[in-house]
């Protein structure tokens, strides 16, 4: 019991990865839009987890909140307002029918190219180094003693201005909303 | 306040005077619509075009004011390049505000949101133009098309308006996929040390033999994700659609302003960033060149829709352009890239006017549209004829001497192919542009009295055409202008 214990602890990672990935694939087959939300919910504290067993705190709880508590909620406010069922009976299996072709061709291409630019980067030998972001970022992380600092260092000191840019981005995203959907024109 | 934060506040203060105008145009747009929308009455919202042009003047002043300097962890840059292509863009957008005041005011569909977007959109290219880094390009240029994406779907109740701006969208989105996974390729193989442009080609030049194709699959994908925001052959399918369907002002915009950002992006990335792995994109850059030459204007052969031909001709233009991008000496690539945006940024927008005049009246605007408007209207017809004899580079014309340029440098760089496929190529858009001007002089108007112009297109129409006519006359020495004004 204890040996299973162990292993699980140290298999974390794995397990969690597993867990969500299943809850996709569930959120992706499953016909009532609902429980889809349901599986997208389980898929997002299963990453959350994974983000908690690689040690970053401040990943795992904000995907916690932003995910699951807001746009879970969301999801479900759109699923209660749009009416789905008469989407429910068309066949999915038609979409899948016409382009199979296509897209085998596709999926292979995607898989040969992959395999081409990383066969080197998988099957090569280990690097010595470890990976890290930036010298001088490392730095920081070394002096960080909590991960909610390190991320803080990334975001304010060495990613400051796509940081500002990124959050008038939001600012526009949420204009054209407005624009597309509400505002008075004259 | 802790030292950590006492030296963000500092690095701040020390960096923020790189990006004023940035900050200003953002500052200004965001105040635009809170409060500035509370205290105008109905009215007065007509008016929002001139306030746009003055906010643009004031930031061309700041443009031109500030200094050169490096900054926010070697993000930005402000040089001579970033100042030129930072003009074009303003300069672009103040041209398609100007447009936009009659049309929308005609369609009842003005808001503040338009403007506020544009000098959105303007800000993003302001950072495009400088970007130094890989990160800093890609959320610049995302900055950049999120407002257009949602201009060109803003007469949200034509289903064409909505259509494009849909499909604008999603290849937009998907490109930009493909850009960011470029990025984490080259990031990776340079060791996961850096995205900065001026280490990333240090470390890329050592990566060892096996992993040149990590090296180079990245090089491709950022290639492809800049090729598409220029609509450059292949990645040109959004362009056609996108133009005929936006609000035509935003066509006018589309057609300018981030082109020249994007170019100024593609420039700094190719041009200075990877100048060491030359050898890597050469190939792919001029095929896509030479086929957006082909494609561009033998496509734009067959249209009927105004507003495609001049979709299809700007990817011919774009591919025209991308030569100076190929030279291996990039700050002669880079004049010469500059001057001929320059130019094609007055006979776009000069031409858009027209086009704008003439879907005033209520017509589409295909080119039968055009017909006896050379009779009809002399002034405007001669204006409209400067514009496309100056597009398709007709000597003596001011088009003919962006294109000498060009060519030139080209030949100078050994792209002797690629400048024969350019020549013949421009003189099959002389083609289509003369098949214009033959509707203008050579057919029957329709009937009906001739609206007038409005103030600020009548003045567009006539600074561009101004522009055209003097520029000719000291067309030989433009390029040397070109070079101590702008790129100094």
């Amino acid at each position: 019991m204890e040996h299973l214990l162990e292993t699980l602890g140290r298999n974390m990672f794995g397990i969690f990865g597993l867990l969500a990935l299943a809850g996709a694939a569930f959120m992706v087959t499953a016909r009532s839009a609902v429980h889809s939300v349901l599986a997208f919910l389980f898929t997002m504290l299963c990453v959350a987890g994974c983000f908690l067993s690689l040690e970053a705190e401040f990943l795992g709880v904000a995907q916690i909140l932003v995910y699951a508590g807001g746009i879970v909620v969301l999801f479900l406010f759109v699923v209660m307002l749009v009416e789905i069922s008469k989407f429910k009976q068309k066949a999915r299996l038609e979409v899948f029918q016409n382009q199979s072709r296509v897209a085998i061709v596709a999926v292979l291409a995607g898989v040969a190219a992959f395999a081409g630019v990383f066969r080197n980067a998988i099957f090569g030998k280990a690097s010595p180094d470890a990976l890290v972001l930036r010298p001088e970022l490392a730095r920081g992380l070394d002096v960080a003693k909590q991960n909610a600092q390190a991320v803080s260092r990334g975001l304010f000191a060495d990613y400051l201005l796509p940081f500002e840019i990124l959050s008038v981005i939001l600012l526009v995203a949420l204009v054209g909303a407005v624009v597309l959907a509400k505002s008075e024109r004259v | 306040m802790t030292g950590f934060a006492q030296g963000l506040l500092d690095a701040l203060l020390r960096d923020a005077h790189l990006i004023t105008p940035q900050l200003f145009l953002m500052t200004v747009a965001t105040l635009m619509l809170w409060p500035g929308d509370l205290f105008v009455n109905r009215g007065s919202k007509h008016q929002w075009a001139p306030v746009t042009l003055v906010i643009l003047a004031i930031t061309a002043m700041l443009v031109v004011r500030t200094e050169n300097g490096l900054g926010f962890g070697r993000m930005f840059q402000m040089d001579g390049l970033t100042r030129g292509f930072e003009l074009l863009s303003i300069l672009g957008a103040a041209g398609a505000v100007a447009l936009s005041q009659r049309v929308l005011n005609g369609l009842k569909q003005q808001t503040v949101e338009y403007y506020a977007l544009i000098l959105f959109s303007l800000s993003g290219m302001l950072f495009l133009c400088g970007a130094t880094d890989l990160i800093s390009v890609y959320f610049s240029l995302e900055l950049m098309a999120v407002c257009i994406y949602i201009l060109v779907a803003y007469l949200r109740d034509w289903s064409t308006s909505v259509e494009a701006g849909m499909k604008y969208f999603l290849l937009g989105a998907f490109s930009s996929g493909i850009l960011v996974y470029g990025i984490s390729l080259l990031y990776g193989a340079a060791g996961g040390t850096t995205t900065n442009l001026a280490d990333l080609n240090q470390a890329l030049a050592l990566v060892p033999k096996p992993d040149s194709l990590l090296v180079f699959g990245g090089v491709l994908m950022v290639l492809v994700g800049m090729a598409f925001k220029v609509a450059a052959v292949p990645f040109h399918m959004w362009s056609p659609d996108a133009y005929e369907g936006a609000p035509t002002p935003i066509t006018a915009f589309m057609a300018t302003a981030p082109k020249a950002a994007a170019l100024a992006a593609f420039l700094r990335v190719f041009g200075t960033g990877f100048h060491g792995l030359f050898t890597e994109w050469v190939l792919p850059l001029s095929y896509i060149a030479g086929a957006s030459m082909i494609l561009g204007n033998v496509a734009a052969v067959k249209q009927v829709s105004m507003k495609r031909l001049l979709a299809y001709s700007s990817i011919a233009h774009v591919g025209y352009m991308l030569l100076g991008v190929l030279s291996a000496d990039p700050v002669a690539g880079a004049q010469a890239v500059w001057l001929y945006m320059a130019i094609y940024i007055f006979m776009n927008i000069g031409a858009f006017a027209v086009v704008i005049y003439l879907q005033g009246k209520g017509e589409g605007e295909r080119i039968e549209d055009f017909k006896g408007l050379g009779r009809k209207h002399p002034v405007l017809g001669f204006a409209m004829m400067m514009f496309l004899l100056s597009l398709a580079g007709i000597p003596p014309l001011l088009g003919f001497f962006g294109k000498f340029y060009l060519f030139k440098l080209a030949i100078e760089q050994g792209h002797v192919t690629l400048t024969v496929i350019a020549l013949l190529t421009s003189a099959v858009s002389a083609y289509y542009y003369l098949g214009v001007v033959n509707q203008m002089y050579f057919r029957e108007p329709a009937e009906g009295e001739a609206p007038a112009l409005g103030t600020l297109p009548t003045f567009i129409v006539g600074v561009a055409c101004l522009v055209i006519l003097v520029g000719t006359a000291f067309g030989p020495w433009l390029l040397e202008w070109a070079g101590k004004v702008a790129l100094s």
